[in-house]
């Protein structure tokens, strides 16, 4: 998110829709809510993207991949995702992780297009597996752009920025 | 010795008589003294798996990868050659690698400031009149791989002063990894880095899975027929060869009986792709067995794993298209496994062509993809029943029979054109035999000495051949 736009204060009604609408996706992810949350919060044009990190050297940015992803999708793609979880041989997911978003510092900002939001938080994964009894936790950033359409927002474009160069869960079968 | 290295004994021993009749212990899965071995024995000997040469095309690129649980730097060199080392300091053995690639003409250690070039040979150190003024610069190097070689572009190490000549160590399975990447003057490159991840599972799961385990995709992969990722039905898909292609690397295509069967041909690469195919570099015989293939899947012992298939991410939009994939299982403790997985395309393809393979395969087979999701799930508990007690005192073993002489309707195959042990019809469990059958050996085999790498009735034809 380009940080010279312009800052939604904290006290306006813009930033208690958009934080409101972060509290409601996270439940229905949590909740197992697939398909609801796609048909109602995520636009068709979306692109969803979990970019690849490599450890590098300061002087070299955070080593975040430009063209690799541990996800790229589409709504087409995530679509194929959520049917496959709905269908009774999807075992990766069944029986289901227990999964908990927790979102935090959420900051809102204007972008040049009035119909468009950019959000950043900081998200935390809490996960665990059958009878596990130690969490697998992911921490990233998540970079949102929320789109009014038909007078509700949806989700744009999300960026997840994993604090992982190696993935320690044994699958991306979650949505982030 | 002690009771530890006999009870290892005794596993190897049952893996050696029952990679014959089909019975594999589960115990292999998870004891230690053998994963202890294995990072001796197996890792520390065999020719493993480093890089694609397209991640380091340029003087001074590297990229840090594992062999066994150690970090070397893979760098090319200020003449172009490809050097493996240590990444461990002369002086006091730190790391001097700082990152997961990148482009440098020297590696310096944080510690005291020693400085390599990218031959490994130290060119100097901070106050080296006052420090080491009189010392020999030579023999106070980067540790290197005892060998280091390529084919088809992929580069491979091995710890071994006596391993045998890559070419030889790769015996029959040279003949189909050139129908792999070999299919025309242009060759594979990467499409990227690779991803990596963490499951707790025994790198032997990969391994053997990836050495033609086709029956699994009817139960566990059903839900990609579902969302229709992928184009052959589960029977039809089964119809194809199992290849030992030379003892502990394995191979499966999937492959109509008749030649002339419409496709997919090629894996599902695109047709504008295929046009470029040619006997450039491989055989007539290689490149009309690539044409019927539409699914590779193999092995090269110990850990490194290809497959190429036509998949697609979004059915409703995208047809299949074949896409690359290439993987090693890094061991990481007998309950852990490092996979880093690669795509990659054929160089020739165009920046849309490379877009929709890319797209294609991280949908289904990465750590996020509709086929790949699944797999993880079983081998989790493959290796927490391997630790098990109860798998030690019940003597516990796993039925690895399928395909044998009697067992169900694959046989064995007079006519092919290329090397190894073929049968028709994938039903068939002969290819994870092979790799075990193979590993058993490697590890029992006293430093220096080396188990065949050639059938016995290879070896005999080989004699008449020259007789
Ligand atoms: S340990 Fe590397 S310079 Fe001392
Ligand atoms: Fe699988």
């Amino acid at each position: 998110m380009d940080s010279t736009l312009p800052r939604v204060a904290a006290d306006t009604a813009l930033y208690a829709e958009v934080l409101d609408w972060i509290h409601t996706e996270a439940e229905l992810l949590d909740d197992l809510r697939e398909r609801e949350w796609l048909e109602t919060m995520v636009s068709r044009d979306v692109t969803y993207a979990v970019p690849l990190r490599q450890t590098v050297e300061r002087a070299r940015g955070r080593g975040f991949s430009p063209d690799t992803f541990h996800l790229l999708e589409t709504y087409g793609s995530l679509d194929s995702r959520v049917t496959r979880n709905e269908t009774p041989y999807a075992w990766a997911e069944d029986p289901p992780s227990r999964i908990r978003h927790f979102v935090t510092n959420v900051r809102v900002r204007q972008s040049g297009d009035p119909d468009i939001v950019a959000v950043k938080s900081n998200l935390l994964l809490h996960r665990t597996r059958q009878d596990q009894s130690l969490p697998q936790l992911l921490s990233a950033e998540r970079h949102d752009e929320l789109r009014r359409e038909d007078g509700r927002l949806m989700l744009l474009r999300r960026d997840v920025l994993l604090d992982l160069t190696v993935i320690r869960t044994h699958n991306l079968a979650i949505f982030f | 010795m002690t009771s530890h290295t006999d009870s290892s004994a005794k596993l190897l021993d049952a893996v050696t008589e029952g990679a014959e009749k089909g019975v594999i212990p589960a115990s292999i899965f998870g004891d230690p003294d053998l994963y202890r071995q294995e990072l001796r024995n197996v890792f520390g000997r065999c020719w493993v798996f480093l890089a694609h040469e397209s991640e380091i095309p340029a003087k001074g690129d590297y990229v840090l990868r594992k062999i066994g649980e150690d970090n070397f730097i893979v760098v090319r060199d200020d003449e172009g050659e490809i050097n493996v080392l240590f990444d461990a300091c002369r002086h006091r053995g730190v790391q001097v690698c700082r990152s997961d690639s990148g482009n440098t003409s020297h590696f310096r250690c944080p510690y005291h400031g020693w400085t390599y070039n990218t031959k490994g040979n130290l060119v100097g150190a901070p106050l080296w009149r006052n420090a080491f003024g009189g010392m020999s610069k030579e023999n106070n190097g980067l540790a290197s791989a005892a060998k280091v070689a390529s084919y088809q572009g992929l580069v491979f190490g091995t710890l071994d002063q006596s391993a045998p000549p890559l070419k030889e160590y790769l015996g029959g399975m040279a003949w189909y990894l050139d129908l792999v990447f070999g299919l025309n003057e242009h060759g594979v490159e990467v499409l990227g880095p690779p991803q990596r991840f963490v499951i707790d599972a025994n790198w032997k799961s990969g391994a053997e899975n990836f050495s033609g385990d086709d029956y699994h995709l009817g139960t566990l992969h059903r839900s990609v027929w579902e969302i229709g990722a992928f184009p052959v039905p589960f029977h039809e898909n089964m119809m194809g060869y199992h290849i030992q292609a030379s003892p502990g690397h394995s191979l499966s295509f999937s492959m109509a009986q008749d030649a002339n069967e419409p496709g997919p041909n090629y894996f599902g690469f695109p047709d504008e792709l295929a046009q470029s195919f040619n006997t450039t570099n491989i055989s007539a015989d290689q490149l009309e067995v690539a044409r019927r293939s539409r699914v590779f899947v193999g092995n090269v012992f110990p850990n490194f794993s290809m497959l190429a298939l036509p998949m697609t991410e979004d059915g409703s939009n995208h047809p299949p298209v074949g896409i690359l994939t290439l993987r090693t299982w890094q061991p990481h403790g007998p309950g852990q496994v490092e996979v880093w997985n690669w795509f990659a395309g054929y160089k020739n393809l165009t920046p849309e062509q490379k877009d929709r393979a890319y797209r294609a395969g991280l949908g289904t087979f990465s750590m996020g993809g509709a086929f790949e999701v699944d797999d993880t799930e079983p081998w989790i508990t493959v290796s927490r029943n391997g630790a098990s007690t109860a798998a030690e005192l019940l003597d516990f073993q796993l039925n690895y029979e399928m395909g044998k002489p009697g067992v169900g309707i694959s046989k064995p195959v007079k006519e092919w054109p290329g090397p190894g042990r073929v049968q028709w019809t994938r039903y068939e469990e002969g290819v994870q035999r092979n790799m075990y059958g193979f590993y058993a050996e490697m590890m029992r085999s006293a430093p220096g000495q080396w188990p065949s790498l050639v059938f016995p009735e290879d070896a005999a034809a080989d004699k008449e051949h020259r007789a």
